[in-house]
């Protein structure tokens, strides 16, 4: 497994995206154990400082709990508080993005609705 | 619990400090980078720890004792750079077993893999080998050691990039498998500081910083953009770097701790606000003068 090196994003920012990618696709499924530091530090390559770093992100939002001894294993309303900060906050900051963006080449506020509404259609069809 | 601890270490050169008045602490079973430029201070800093030079002035401990003329840290410690030399009676292979005996820890299956994945000759003299066939074999010697302390003084020398890989891998499965503690230096931080848990940044034998890499990761921004835009929110405060890459725009490195609160506003503005690659940043803090290589051809 390879990590970019030169994202934005910190190493262990790009461990925690990946876990939560896993519990949504249902790789890991709830209740189940998550990989632990030293697993995540030997499938990517990096320290294990690192790699509990993004276990500790999961662990902060209560998306994965410690059983004592045992691990961390992923809770049972994981997937549902995942999809729930992704649709708020961080669909919110790339909205505020893509808005500046678009203020910054002139793109009217009905030509940027219409601009979704295409995307939108095209990936339905795609489908 | 620390396993090096240096107080106002110097080594003096004659009139040149080496190391100046340096006080550090490594802390057991962590994977430590030691980064500076060319000339900073990190071999002889190394080489002190090792026991190979005698501190002019300062106290240095590793293991609780003096490191110069102790059995006990060398017997400890593995120092691995590209100046080894072994005798050229003792082919590759005989090195290989001949240093077994001096080393506790010595794991043989994991020297003798490594020797078989690497497709050396055992019966060739290591004066033969290439550079970088050299550094792939000091490397060996230096993990298969197993020391609780374990100094690689440019480990990669004259290695590929995909051998590179396969060292930092070989050497953080090893060290998952049997913790201890490692020292590295290196110039190519960028591809190293994955398997880092600390740096300690030295320049002209003086310490920089000395702090875990995610927090170095997040120690300073990059503003890109306009430059009247850039400096209304810089002015005043310590740039730690800045570059007028094309007309009327500015590339700006500060702390992040000093616009913290302003960054939206920033961003508001239309400033990029980019993170700063950790090796950039290094570069950034110890470059003597503040415009760089370009200063060099304006002057004539």
């Amino acid at each position: 497994m390879i990590l970019n090196t030169d994202s934005m994003k910190p190493l262990y920012v790009q461990i925690a995206e990946w876990l939560e990618a896993e519990i949504l696709n249902e790789n890991i499924k709830k209740e189940e154990r998550i990989y632990s530091q030293y697993q995540l530090a030997e499938m990517f390559t990096i320290n294990p400082a690192t790699a509990a770093k993004g276990l500790n992100i999961l662990a902060d939002e209560a998306i994965v709990y410690k059983k004592r001894g045992l691990g961390m294993f992923v809770a049972p309303n994981a997937k549902a508080f995942i999809l729930a900060r992704r649709r708020g906050p961080v669909l919110g900051q790339m909205i505020k993005e893509l808005v500046t963006e678009a203020n910054r080449l002139d793109v009217s506020e009905s030509e940027l609705y219409r601009m979704i509404q295409q995307v939108r259609k095209e990936s339905e069809e795609d489908q | 619990m620390s396993v090096i601890q240096g107080v106002d270490l110097t080594k003096a050169y004659g009139k040149l400090k080496a190391i100046d008045h340096l006080s550090f602490e490594i802390e057991e079973n962590k994977i430590t980078g030691l980064i500076g430029r060319n000339g900073s201070g990190k071999t002889t800093l190394l080489k002190m720890i090792a026991g190979y030079l005698k501190p002019t002035s300062g106290e240095l401990k590793a293991f609780s004792e003096k490191p110069f003329n102790s059995l006990n840290v060398s017997a400890n410690l593995m120092f691995i750079d590209d100046t080894m030399t072994f005798p050229d009676s003792l082919p590759l292979i005989d090195i290989l077993n001949e240093v077994a005996p001096f080393y506790a820890h010595w794991n043989s299956s994991l020297a003798s893999g490594l020797f078989d994945y690497y497709s050396f000759n055992p019966n060739q003299p290591h004066s033969n080998l290439s550079k970088g066939s050299k550094s792939i074999f000091n490397s060996i010697l230096g993990i298969a050691s197993r020391s609780p302390l374990t100094l690689l003084d440019e480990p990669t020398t004259g290695m590929d990039s995909a051998v590179r890989k396969d060292f930092y891998r070989a050497l953080l499965k090893d060290y998952l498998e049997y913790p201890r503690t490692i020292i590295l230096s290196s110039h190519l931080l960028s591809e190293l500081e994955g398997i880092l848990e600390d740096i300690l940044l030295i320049n002209q034998g003086t310490k920089l910083l000395h702090l875990p890499v995610l927090e170095l990761k997040e120690l300073a921004v990059g503003l890109r953009g306009n430059a009247q835009t850039v400096l209304s929110f810089v002015d005043g405060k310590e740039i730690i770097y800045q570059e007028e890459f094309a007309k009327g725009s500015l590339y700006v490195v500060i702390r992040r701790e000093l616009i913290q609160q302003r960054l939206e506003q920033i961003r508001q503005n239309g400033i990029d606000v980019l993170p700063v690659a950790t090796d950039d940043l290094c570069v950034y803090l110890t470059t003597k003068t503040k415009g760089g290589i370009d200063d060099v051809f304006k002057r004539s």
